[in-house]
């Protein structure tokens, strides 16, 4: 009897609800993550009264501050992702190589930790650090270098790009590490084992290999270096000009009414930017996995 | 092993003893300067007198005498502690149900969850003040809303290794051959077992509502964060104590769990 | 490349240790490997055998000891210019290069001009009869392929010393055989002298010219497989090849030994048994016979198992004061035999070996 109770219950179970239980979730990220994007991009081609047009875009697309701000953001993404993944990926390289046990679980959190700060503590610690009267500042200055000789403060584009690289490298190192610990050791020894160098083995399989992560790794530090916002507002207070602080700046509502909407269009530029990111992403991630065995 | 044997080695494979040594100690020194300079000058630096020599606590503790700290982090708290329940709920019934007979689902699914990623935060809040009905956009707790959309990646990533690591299909074959009903099945076994993932994305979702500050100060709430960034403007020595009090606060407890947590990355020893 | 062609080398080491501060991995081995011969190293995990191994190929150095290729020192030789071909267990094919880039990566490493490449690869290929796989890349492979492709890349250099690390140990059971026997055959034909690590018996024991049995870092006994088989040096080998059963016995003393109801002779081991010491007998199923019940030296007991493996059936009689023994007798001896039935056996052989308890 109990057998049967048993059978039938199996049985009733594959009967499939379908997509159900998916509707909460479906229904959530509809109305708060994709109907404001949907929401921002129909704004973004609509005029002041409510007419389709494409005058929103025409000041980022004519030389002007806005199409100002968008090349600042993409040269910031770019030199701190460039910087972030070279530093990251070397020492993913010492840690997957060198730390083992314990050490490297604390070493990973600690990398997890600066890789998520951003944000307004991060900015204000370097402005403790690295400002005019900042101690590390002071330190350098002992050892006989003033980085304030210079252009240099802590409140300009090399200081925000400086504050961005603490947490770009991190993020690289925790990103990275698995394409680095997938390279078996076996890979090497066979190749020493056929009479190779070590310069032929990164050259023909090494690099190869670990080209197309580090490319998808880098396309995420870009995302990240190009839309982050609350670092360079604490730091900068807006004076480094880009697009998530130009649209900040709209938003606060320093500016003219006719620009309601330019700052849907700003928003939706860095989406389209975003989005041309991801593509070469998830290309990168593909080719990744390639070659990657059952 | 003597000096000869260092060199040895590079006769036979790849880094010598030398070789290897040199790059873990200049690893050791970038890093150092690189990420624990920064934290320490300012961990130092918190501790200044303001506007004079010596050292003291007082800036640690100036933030808490000033207007509106326990209220707004009040506020942060309580969005934050909404926001990592309403995730949980949502998430994952979701995320079980997902690996258990959704599976054409998942996909789709995996996209949406990536999304946040993609699209910058600055645009999910414009967008918000564009979208959003008016009761919400007048309420703080449309906040909450969003804090869980901004986690979704996390969020999907935690829950999904956690439902992998056990072997879902056959628990729940089990339980159900057993004579149990679904919601015993899911309570009883699958709860449980994937305990981890659903810490983990609680406390995930829970620091980063309290740290969040793109969508609460474009749309114009004060929380603990967009609430600093005001107060600082008086008194930076405070704001830079709190900065520093945080960081390193996080740093000490991830490292203390760490150190506790399983054995960690092992080497199979060439000892055979 | 066939045998008459080839010069094979013989392949000594002396005293070979490694040392992980206290942990000796390997302790003092003494190996030589005939030229065209293939040697087995057999042991469990952690006896040093593929030690012994990668510090033949140069991917780990002895701590002390010495490695002779053709009666030439080659301690200091670099690992890649060694001129020796290994396959690992699993894993070693370069994702990203196909087949064919697979098996000439050596040769491009040698300089060999695309001409000389493609007439070697050919050869290869068709060796292993892989030939419409040479486009393919190795996650599109089976493991047997996988590992056939291996073994054609180690021999494109013709290197003078084959080396095998557990190569089988990743593959199906079903394919293990096959490639198996493969490996053996194209070891023959091309006479190349090769080291092969396993902890598999069966296989070492099917393969191998010699098998040499490692445990704790030392060679045990190295011998033909019959010979190692027939007359085991020590214990652990015996056990180690072949079952055999552990049968309670008292020293009765002048090398002898009273066990069940027989008094047996015992081996002079280099453990010494004083008289009335307890140990256990090591005595192969194949050497205890049923006998009727009138016998005066046979030992009852009840059939607790009965095992069919075709030609012969697996019998565990259950006996007062012994672990379950197992013998092995013709099936069509004990068709009518049942579980639970009474039966007596005896040790049919004269002499023995002991070990303490």
């Amino acid at each position: 009897m109990e057998a049967v109770k048993a059978q039938s219950r199996l049985r009733s179970s594959s009967q499939n609800p379908g997509v159900l239980p998916l509707l909460p979730f479906f229904i959530f990220t509809g109305f708060f993550l994709l109907w404001p994007v949907v929401a921002v991009t129909l704004k973004s081609f609509k005029g002041n009264y409510n007419e389709w047009t494409l005058d929103n875009f025409r000041p980022i697309i004519h030389n002007g501050p806005y199409l100002h701000s968008f090349i600042v953001s993409v040269k910031l993404a770019f030199i701190t992702a460039s910087i972030g993944s070279v530093v990251g990926a070397f020492f993913a390289f010492v840690m997957v190589r060198y730390v083992r046990g314990r050490f490297r679980n604390v070493l990973d959190s600690i990398a997890a930790v600066f890789a998520n700060s951003g944000g307004v503590p991060l900015a204000f610690m370097f402005i403790a650090a690295f400002g005019t009267n900042g101690l590390a500042t002071k330190f350098i200055r002992f050892l006989g270098y003033d980085i304030y000789a210079g252009h240099f403060t802590i409140f300009s584009f090399t200081g925000v790009v400086l504050v961005y690289t603490f947490f770009q490298s991190p993020l690289m190192i925790l990103v990275f590490q698995p394409a680095i610990s997938g390279m078996r050791k076996e890979w090497r020894e066979a190749s020493t084992n056929l009479g190779a160098s070590a310069a032929t083995y990164w050259r023909r399989v090494g690099i190869p290999i670990l080209l197309p992560p580090f490319i998808g790794a880098f396309f995420l530090l870009f995302a990240g270096g190009f839309s982050a916002y609350a670092t360079a507002r604490a730091l900068t207070s807006g004076t480094v000009s880009i697009v998530p602080i130009v649209i900040g700046a709209l938003v606060d509502g320093n500016t003219q009414a006719s620009q309601a909407n330019l700052g849907a269009s700003l928003a939706v530029g860095m989406i389209a930017v975003a989005l041309v990111v991801m593509i070469g992403y998830v290309w990168a991630q593909k080719r990744s996995t390639k070659w990657r065995q059952s | 092993m003597g000096t000869k044997a260092l060199y040895k080695v590079a006769t036979i494979m790849s880094v010598s003893l030398l070789q290897k040594w040199s790059i873990i100690i200049f690893a050791s020194l970038l890093g150092l300067i690189l990420f624990i300079l920064p934290v320490i000058a300012s961990s130092i630096y918190s501790f200044q007198k303001p506007g004079g020599k010596g050292y003291t606590f007082v800036s640690y503790t100036w933030l808490l005498h000033q207007d509106g700290f326990f209220a707004s982090m009040g506020t942060s708290l309580k969005l934050a502690v909404l926001a990592g329940i309403l995730n949980i709920f949502l998430m994952v019934p979701t995320m079980v149900y997902l690996n258990l007979k959704g599976q054409k689902f998942k996909p789709l699914v995996d996209f949406i969850c990536i999304l946040p990623l993609v699209i910058p935060v600055v645009s999910l809040a414009i967008g918000a003040q564009n979208a959003m009905p008016s009761f919400l956009q007048n309420s703080q707790y449309e906040l909450v809303f969003f804090f869980v959309v901004i986690g979704l990646p996390f969020t999907y990533r935690t829950l999904d290794n956690s439902l992998h690591a056990i072997a879902l299909k056959t628990l729940v074959e089990a339980s159900r051959s057993l004579g149990a009903s679904w919601i015993r099945t899911i309570i009883r076994v699958i709860l449980p077992a994937i305990r981890g993932g659903i810490t983990g994305a609680l406390f995930l979702t829970f620091a980063l509502s309290i740290g969040e500050y793109t969508i609460t100060s474009l749309l114009h709430w004060e929380t603990f964060p967009t609430w600093t960034v005001v107060a600082s403007q008086q008194n930076i020595l405070g704001a830079i104590a709190l900065s520093v009090f945080s960081f390193v606060g996080a740093i000490a407890l991830l490292s203390t769990i760490a150190v506790f947590a399983k054995k960690g990355v092992q080497q199979v020893e060439v000892d055979r | 490349m066939s045998k008459k062609d080839r010069v094979s080398s013989t392949l000594e080491l002396r005293g070979v240790s490694r040392h992980f501060g206290p942990v000796k991995a390997l302790d003092g081995l003494d190996l030589v490997v005939a030229p065209g011969e293939l040697v087995a190293l057999l042991g469990p995990s952690g006896c040093g055998k593929t030690t012994a191994l990668r510090i033949v190929a140069g991917l780990e150095v002895a701590t002390s000891g010495e490695l002779l290729v053709n009666a030439t020192r080659y301690n200091e030789v670099a690992a890649n210019a060694r001129d020796m071909g290994m396959v690992f267990q699993s894993y070693s094919l370069f994702p990203n290069l196909n087949v064919y880039e697979n098996i000439e990566y050596g040769l491009r490493a040698r300089k060999f001009d695309s001409i000389q490449r493609a007439k070697r690869v050919a050869q290869m290929l068709e060796l292993v009869a892989l030939e419409s796989k040479a486009k393919s890349f190795p996650h599109q492979l089976s493991g047997g392929q996988q590992q056939r492709v291996a073994l054609a890349r180690a021999l494109a250099i013709e290197p003078r010393v084959l080396l095998l690390d557990e190569p089988l140990s990743a593959l199906d059971a079903q394919v293990r055989g096959q490639i198996r026997e493969e490996i053996r055959r194209i070891q023959l034909e091309l006479g190349i002298t090769t080291l092969f690590v396993t902890h598999d018996q069966e296989e070492a024991m099917t393969i191998a010219d010699r098998v040499g049995v490692m445990n704790h870092g030392k060679l045990e006994q190295i011998d033909k497989p019959i010979t190692l088989y027939n007359s085991p040096a020590t214990p652990f080998v015996a056990l180690f090849v072949g079952l055999a059963n552990r049968i309670p016995a008292e020293i009765t003393g002048q090398g002898e030994a009273k066990v069940l109801n027989q008094k047996i002779k015992i081996f002079d081991s280099a453990e010494k048994f004083s008289d009335g010491a307890k140990v256990n007998l090591i005595i192969r199923p194949e050497a205890l016979e049923l006998v009727s019940e009138s016998d005066n030296e046979a030992t009852r007991g009840i059939v607790a198992l009965k095992s069919f493996l075709g030609p012969m059936t697996k019998v565990g009689i259950a006996v007062e004061g012994a672990p379950l023994i197992h013998l092995n007798i013709a099936s069509r001896d004990v068709r009518k035999l049942e579980i639970g039935d009474k039966i007596a056996f005896k040790i049919s052989i004269d002499q023995v070996m002991a070990e303490h308890v």
